[in-house]
């Protein structure tokens, strides 16, 4: 078994490191083909990537469990990457903006490295746990897990805008090569509103599964609550821009500190805190 | 109206709640306080939080209530000045959004229609007939849909073709979703109740006890459980725990079901989930009287057994499943009419003598069966469906916030200084490439209708 799940899987890993490279290359240098060439090696890898997710699915069928590769951290952080590829290759497609890159593949391509390297991540495939037995789990990690990788998108932004905003009226640095302020607020606002709308929806099936499965829609369980900071942070950062004052600096410290909550939604409470969601821990 | 919108507005409560200021800042303040609740374990006796916190910081977490922080009054409030503060907001939009949305938009002179984001205007030097304006009206509508007509307005005839206006109410359906979901919470948390019972298999429970209160709750109907069943994987791992559940009204069998962790039992109102289980031992002894007479004896654990042909009561006292030579074993208590009581261990498939009186008898463990309880959360809700339309609502809001545009496209045709003049002008507030797209199609269609003419 060469052509088995995980052989994508790690092989995807170094794609992505080396689009990450490649990225930054053509940031700092500025050269075109670079540029193209980034864009080339992370589609190839998404597709890689893709390959891989579905031969897991495929071979937790050959084992006699047969259920959607999202059942415990490993795979979940395969996913994350995965939706992080999506939604920029969504955004490069559709801005035209290849810097952007050089931002954004570092997560997906550290959330690879972290799944295929850490000691603490379990990459074996194992049944599921009556509790995760249910439609509901694919509908709720899709939706929470669009959301969080939109905020990965939105937070490479902010810290694009940060830098950015540093560099008043220096036009040849590297950093006269990142879209203006203007464009990268705009393009940070509307990645923050997807985000949260597919926050918003995976709250929301979180919800209506948990009164299937435990019932009650609400139980404050850390996970849950950690999900609530985050959407708060992220409806602050939405309503921020109606407030007169409030500049695009505060709007993109919002929208770094709101990435980092959904980081600690996402480690910090399995590995810190205890509770329902708990199954993913080490 | 406007006297007391601007009485309102002079009001310096009205202005602090009505500020989005206040919104930004309870957002944040809900969300570093929410951190609370995940640190400090919640909901657990006050010995706890006094051995593992120091007094000065039990007697802090006692005022704020930090055993409970999201039902605490300090919490509690934060979520009523939001609420509060969603409310007013709203009032104080209301009037501009009815002004938008009642706003005439065909009245608009022509050099209004100049100063939209997409114009275009087409001079011909010559009258045009009513031919060809009729020509250019009906590709018009063609091509953009419904259209409203003002026949005189600066002169000309003025088109509208409007689409989407109702999209103002979008973000007043997104804010009180917010609201419903709240009012749905405290329904929940007023009228409803949550348990929890342990059941074994065959027993028949017409009342719970509530989690909180500790109080008895009657079903109004009664539940039996017939079976408990668990499963496990290859590896060991429980793979399914399954209880088969009856519903009794009096002695009717109204309804039966089979329920794991995600398909609970619902009837009349009130939800029966798989939570738990426990293995309870049945041990089964054999009795050998001095006669040669065998008797069979069932003793469960937590019940005693009277044996009435030699008067003797017999209780479970410890249950080992195989620790001992790799054989289940069991420790026996019997007590006697005159109240004397012993004890003693039995192995499976070994005998042993139990002299009572005069009489002799051998007693021996033949086998220890497994005998299950079910631990069932039974919830009743009834703000739960408060809470589904407030979702649904949200959801709702949020598509029509964000992906329902309002679109206007005029047409105004008449004449400046002798000569014929063609205005098409449009705007959207959302979404303007693909608007602009749109309308780029219209002026191609004016363009050939025009172009004929010249
Ligand atoms: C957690 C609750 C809330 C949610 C989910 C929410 C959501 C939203 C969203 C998504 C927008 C549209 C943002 C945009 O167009 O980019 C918005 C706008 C707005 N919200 Fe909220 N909001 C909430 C609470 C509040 C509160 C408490 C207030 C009261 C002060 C408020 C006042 C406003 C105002 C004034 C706007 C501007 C709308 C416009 O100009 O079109 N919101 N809100």
């Amino acid at each position: 078994m060469t052509f088995s799940s995980s052989y994508f899987l790690s092989l995807t890993t170094f794609i992505y490191l080396g689009a990450a490279i490649l990225y930054l290359t053509y940031w700092v240098f500025r050269l075109g083909k670079v540029g193209l060439l980034a864009t080339v090696v992370t589609t190839a890898g998404f597709i890689v990537q893709t390959t891989g997710i579905i031969l897991r699915w495929i071979e937790s069928y050959k084992l006699g469990y047969g259920h959607a590769p999202l059942s415990n951290l490993y795979e979940s952080l395969v996913f994350f990457s995965w939706v992080t590829i999506l939604v920029y290759l969504i955004v490069e497609w559709r801005v035209r903006r290849r810097v952007i890159g050089a931002f954004v593949t570092p997560f997906a391509s550290f959330a690879m490295a972290y799944a295929s390297f850490s000691p603490r991540v379990e990459d074996s495939i194992e049944p599921l746990i009556p509790a995760l037995k249910s439609n509901w789990l694919i509908i709720h990690v899709v939706t929470c897990f669009l959301g969080y990788a939109s905020f990965a998108v939105a937070c490479g932004l902010g810290i694009m805008f940060l830098v950015k905003d540093r560099s008043k009226g220096d036009p040849d640095g590297i950093l006269g090569a990142l879209p203006t302020c203007r464009v990268l607020d705009d393009l940070m606002h509307q990645t923050m509103i997807f985000g949260f709308l597919w926050l918003t929806l995976g709250i929301i099936t979180g919800s209506v599964w948990a009164n299937d499965a435990w019932g009650t829609y609400w139980s404050w369980d850390p996970k849950e609550t950690w999900s609530l900071i985050t959407w708060f942070i992220y409806a602050a950062a939405l309503h921020a821009r109606f407030v007169r004052g409030w500049t695009g600096r505060r709007i993109a410290y919002l929208s770094i500190l709101g990435f980092v909550s959904v980081i600690f939604t996402y480690f910090g409470v399995n590995f810190l805190l205890s509770g329902l969601h708990s199954y993913a821990s080490p | 109206m406007k006297a007391s919108s601007s009485s309102h507005r002079s009001n310096p409560i009205w202005r602090f709640f009505s500020s989005i200021h206040l919104a930004v800042f309870l957002l944040i303040t809900l969300a570093i306080t929410s951190i609370i609740g995940t640190v400090i374990p919640q909901g657990e006796s006050p010995q706890f939080y006094l051995e593992h916190y120091r007094y000065n910081f039990f007697l802090i977490l006692k005022t704020l209530h930090l055993n409970d922080t999201y039902h605490s009054w300090w919490y509690m409030t934060l979520l009523g000045l939001f609420s509060i503060n969603l409310i007013v907001c709203t009032l104080r939009r209301l009037p501009f959004t009815l002004k938008l949305y009642k706003r005439d938009s065909l009245s608009l002179a022509p050099d209004r229609l100049l100063k939209m984001p997409f114009k275009k205007s087409w001079k011909i030097e010559r009258c045009l007939d009513n031919i060809s304006i009729e020509r250019i009206i009906s590709g018009f509508k063609e091509s953009v849909g419904k259209v409203r007509e003002a026949p005189d307005v600066d002169g000309g005839r003025l088109f509208l073709a409007e689409k989407g206006k109702w999209s103002y109410w979008g973000i007043y359906a997104l804010h009180s979703s917010v609201l419903v979901i709240f009012v749905g919470a405290l329904v929940g948390l007023f009228l409803g109740f949550k348990g929890s019972v342990m059941l074994s298999e065959g027993k028949t429970i017409d009342s719970i006890v509530d989690r909180e209160t500790g109080v008895s709750i009657p079903l109004g109907f009664s539940v039996r459980c017939n079976h408990f069943y668990i499963s496990f994987y290859d590896n060991g791992a429980p793979k399914e725990y399954r209880s088969d559940l009856t519903i009794l009204n009096g002695k009717k069998e109204v309804l039966h079901k089979s329920i794991v962790v995600n398909n609970p039992l619902r009837y009349r109102g009130i939800t029966f989930y798989q939570a738990s289980y426990q293995a309870i031992p049945e041990a089964s002894l054999r009795i050998v009287s001095p006669d040669g007479r065998q008797t069979s004896l069932d003793i469960p654990a937590f019940q005693t057994v009277l044996w009435p042909e030699a008067r003797l009561t017999f209780g479970l006292m410890r249950y080992e499943p195989g620790n001992i030579h790799g054989r289940p074993a069991v420790q026996v208590w019997v007590e006697n009419q005159s109240g004397q009581a012993r004890a003693f261990w039995l192995l499976a498939g070994e005998e042993r003598e139990l002299n009572e009186g005069r009489n002799s008898y051998r007693v021996s463990l033949v086998d220890v069966n497994e005998h299950y309880l079910t631990g069932l959360e039974v919830k009743k809700d009834p703000g739960v469906w408060i809470v589904w339309l407030g979702f649904a609502i949200l959801v709702f809001g949020f598509g029509v916030v964000f992906w329902v545009p309002h679109q206007r496209i005029w047409l105004w045709i008449g004449h400046k200084d002798g000569k014929s003049l063609i205005i098409l002008s449009g705007q959207s507030n959302k979404n303007r490439l693909r608007f602009e797209k749109n309308i780029k199609k219209v002026e191609e269609v004016l363009d050939s209708s025009i172009g004929v003419q010249r």
